[in-house]
Order: structure tokens, then sequence, then C-alpha cells
């Protein structure tokens, strides 16, 4: 019996290291053929996502980057694929090759970019805490001693354990598995405000009329970009060239301003 | 990713501490002879189990606010949600064991002119433990690996930290760290079930 298990485990070794040695060798970069071959490019995304990605009344998902992704697609002659993914697990989700972009208001940070191959920076965006009107927080220096919670494994997480001082200064940091949650437990009171992406704050409080404002006092401001595999860097230029075509076409501008009323886009400027 | 696993424990613990008195209420109100409780703790049988624990936790910290404008803390949510949730489940199991027990023994007790309540105590309860043992160990274990649920009203339980400790160092060791500790607790519990099985086996 023990014979049998000790074989078992060592041919289970062998062809585990065989798979690794064989997924080391083919590093020529041929993302885009493949995606061109499979003729599907398969986005990930958080559908909670709000105004970026999210799910309509029909269940459909929808929103500013699905509408930029539609267009890319189109002119690259795939279709796309959109794939609801944990936020939490992207980075897994895009290593083992489950999904080719993570394109979701994706903040461009130095830890993901020491792991992902980012586009350009299409987006200026900033993190911002939002907190119930009628209290008295004013500025972050305010939030001293509160609890504030933010999506588990979004930029708002990086952008407050950057601001050492502000994350030293707060009491507690209440993750939950998304934006909504969190507003909703900043509604009942469960904490003193929430930090997130500056257009999901707007779109959030002005489509749903809750009581909540925006401090001034920003904690970070930063670049969304599309997230790819370290290796893919074809497909990562060919959806930045087609990114800069729709720029420099108007495209880019036209689908901000049916989402934004305005051009909030940056690329190739 | 110490500190997660001490909130899973406290998690765990608290949740048994709490349930399994709570669950012999129950299964004493479902056996009832008036019709109003037995039906009452029918229906809040069926509800418990007939919903997912990760709604209910949502309803136990978020409804009360919707409701009488206050809420709790979500710790103390955690646990009530947990609680009420388990002790439906070990009530049920209560109920079989003491089903179980033949009437005439409880028929004999009577004549030989003990109390109702010290047939329960003494007669009836000590055979019911041994034979819902095995069941109960089943519920323990599906216990340690709900606590993860927890992370859903944003407690940072070891599931949650371990996936923020995988975010951050884009691995998924961390994930399989926690996968680890979850076994070796059930290991734990297992064993634990074993003893208690051995022990109480006091007629062979």
């Amino acid at each position: 019996m023990k014979k049998l298990l000790m074989v078992v485990t060592l041919a289970i070794l062998t062809v585990s290291l065989l798979v690794a040695a064989g997924a080391k060798e083919s590093k020529g970069d041929d993302s885009l053929e493949k995606v061109l071959a499979k003729g599907v490019f398969v986005m990930g995304l958080d559908d909670s996502f709000p105004p970026m990605g999210f799910r309509d009344e029909n269940n459909e998902i929808v929103g500013f980057d699905i509408d930029l992704a539609k267009e890319v697609t189109k002119r690259l002659g795939v279709t796309l694929k959109v794939q609801p993914i944990d936020w939490n697990a992207k980075e897994q989700e895009l290593n083992t090759g489950n999904i080719d972009c993570i394109w979701n208001g994706f903040t461009i940070t130095p830890q993901r970019q020491a792991v992902i191959n980012f586009s350009e920076p299409y987006v200026d965006n900033a993190q911002v805490a939002v907190v119930r009107k009628n209290s008295r927080y004013q500025t972050l220096a305010d939030l001293a001693g509160q609890s504030i919670g933010l999506q588990a494994g979004s930029s708002a997480a990086d952008a407050v354990n950057n601001n050492k001082k502000f994350a030293a200064s707060v009491k507690e940091v209440i993750e939950v598995k998304d934006n909504l949650t969190a507003l909703m437990d900043l509604e009942i009171g469960g904490v003193q405000a929430v930090v997130l992406d500056l257009f999901v704050a707007v779109d959030n409080i002005t489509r749903s009329g809750k009581d909540f404002r925006i401090l001034d006092e920003h904690l970070a401001s930063e670049e969304y970009g599309v997230g790819f595999r370290k290796n893919d860097q074809a497909l990562r230029d060919e959806v930045q060239r087609v990114l800069l075509a729709m720029a420099q076409d108007g495209t880019l501008a036209k689908i901000s301003t049916t989402w934004f009323g305005e051009d909030i886009t940056v690329v190739g400027k | 990713m110490l500190e997660g696993t001490y909130t899973s424990l406290k998690i765990f613990f608290l949740t048994l501490l709490f349930s399994l008195p709570l669950g012999l209420l129950v299964a004493r109100g479902r056996m009832s002879k008036y019709r109003v409780v037995s039906s009452l703790v029918n229906g809040y049988i069926m509800i418990m189990r007939g919903t997912p624990l990760i709604l209910q936790l949502i309803f136990v910290y978020f409804a009360p606010y919707y409701i009488f404008g206050t809420s709790t803390d979500r710790f103390t949510a955690v646990i009530i949600a947990f609680v009420i949730n388990y002790a439906a489940y070990f009530a049920e199991i209560y109920r079989g064991g003491i089903q179980s027990i033949a009437q005439g023994q409880i028929e004999a007790s009577s004549v030989l002119g003990f109390s109702k309540v010290h047939t329960f105590t003494h007669i009836v309860m000590p055979q019911v433990v041994k034979t819902i043992m095995p069941s109960m160990g089943n519920e323990v274990i599906t216990l340690v690996k709900d606590t993860a649920l927890a992370q859903t009203i944003g407690v940072a339980e070891l599931f949650r930290v371990a996936q923020n400790a995988a975010a951050r160092e884009f691995s998924t060791t961390p994930i399989f760290i926690a996968g680890l500790f979850y076994f070796i607790m059930n290991g734990v519990v297992s064993k634990s079930f074993d003893l208690i099985e051995k022990k109480l086996d006091y007629y062979k």
C-alpha cells in the first residue's frame, strides 16, 4: 500500500514538473494571434462596479468600459466575451488564462505594475471618501478614530495603505465584497466613511439619491488602464493602438459623453 | 493571518456555546403538545433551513436599520445569524435522538415515581447524546467551514485575510495555507468526536 502511494505521488510530481517546464518553453508572444484565431476576447470585470461595468434591469452587463471594449473588439474583428470575476481573485483569473485582460476601472498602481502589463492610462481618476450628508466630517483628518469601509482588493485599499498617516489615524478598515455593500454599511452607520473611486462615487450618489456627500480632500489621484498578462505584449500593443485610433476619430469622446456628460478620457492627450 | 484565525475560532466557539443549548430548547418547542408553540417553532426551523446562511447574515446585519433605525455591531450580527441558523439544525438532530427513545422507558420511569424533569435529564438525555454524536460531528465540521461566510458583512475572518494576502502578494499560497488550517481544525473536531463517542460507549 505504501509503495503504491509512493509511486502515485512520484508520478504526479513528474507530470506536474513536465507541464511546468513545457509552459516555460513556449515563451514566444502569440497572445494577439491566439485571440484573433479564437475570435473571442475575454474581458474580466467586477459586474457590480457602475458606471464602468454593471448589470442593467435586464441583467445584461453594461457600462462605460463595456462600450469601450465592444468598440475595440469590433475593430479587431473578434467578439467580446464579458466575464464577471471575483475582484479579489482577479490576478489568479488573469494568470490562469481564464480571461485575456482586466478591464473595469482598473487602477494603475506600482504594486500591480510589477505583475501586470498595463495599457497607457485612458481615464484620470481619484480615490475619495464618501460620508453621510449630515455627518460632521469635512476633511480626512476628521475621520481619525472612525471605521471606514472599502472593497477588498480594490485600489482604495492600496490608497489607504499607502497613505500611512490616514491609515494609522482611523480605527479600523472594514473590507467587503463590493462597493455597494460598503455604501449600504455607510447608510446604516456601520462605518463612518467609504473610500472608493471618484466616478463610482459620483454615479452612485446621483443614481441612488442617497444622502451622501464626497469629501473635497482626495486620498490619491490615479489613472485607469487595461491590464494584460506580463507576456502578452502584442495583444496589449494592439488594443492600445485601437484605443488611440478611437481617440483620434472622436469615438472615445462620444462614448464618454454618453456615460459622464463630458469627455473624461486621456488617451493620446 | 493569525488574527484572522483567531476571529474564525471565536465565531466557531461562540456559535457552539449558544446554539447547542438553544437547539435543545427549540427541539422541545418543536415537540410541544401546544399547537401554537410547535407550529411557530416549526416555521422558524423551516426558514432557517430553507434560506442560505449568507442571506441570513446580510438580513441580521442590515435589516434592523431599515425596520427599527438602529444597527448592531457586525461581529454580534455574525454570531446571532450563526447561532439561530445552527440552533435550527441542532434542534432537528436533538429531536431525532429524543424520539428514538422508546415510549415504554418514559412510562416505566413514571411508574417508578421519577419526575418528568428527572426522567428527561437522567434517562432520556444520556441515551440521546450517545445516538446523536455522529450527526453532531457532521454539523460541527460544517460550522468550521461556514465561518468563512462572515466576511460577507465585513468581518475579517481567516479566509478574507488569506484572500487579501493573496491579492497583495499576487500568489495563491495564502489561500492554500488557509485551506490547511480548516483541514487541521476539522481534524481536531473529528478526533474529539471520536474520543467522545468512545468514552460514551460504556455498555460495550
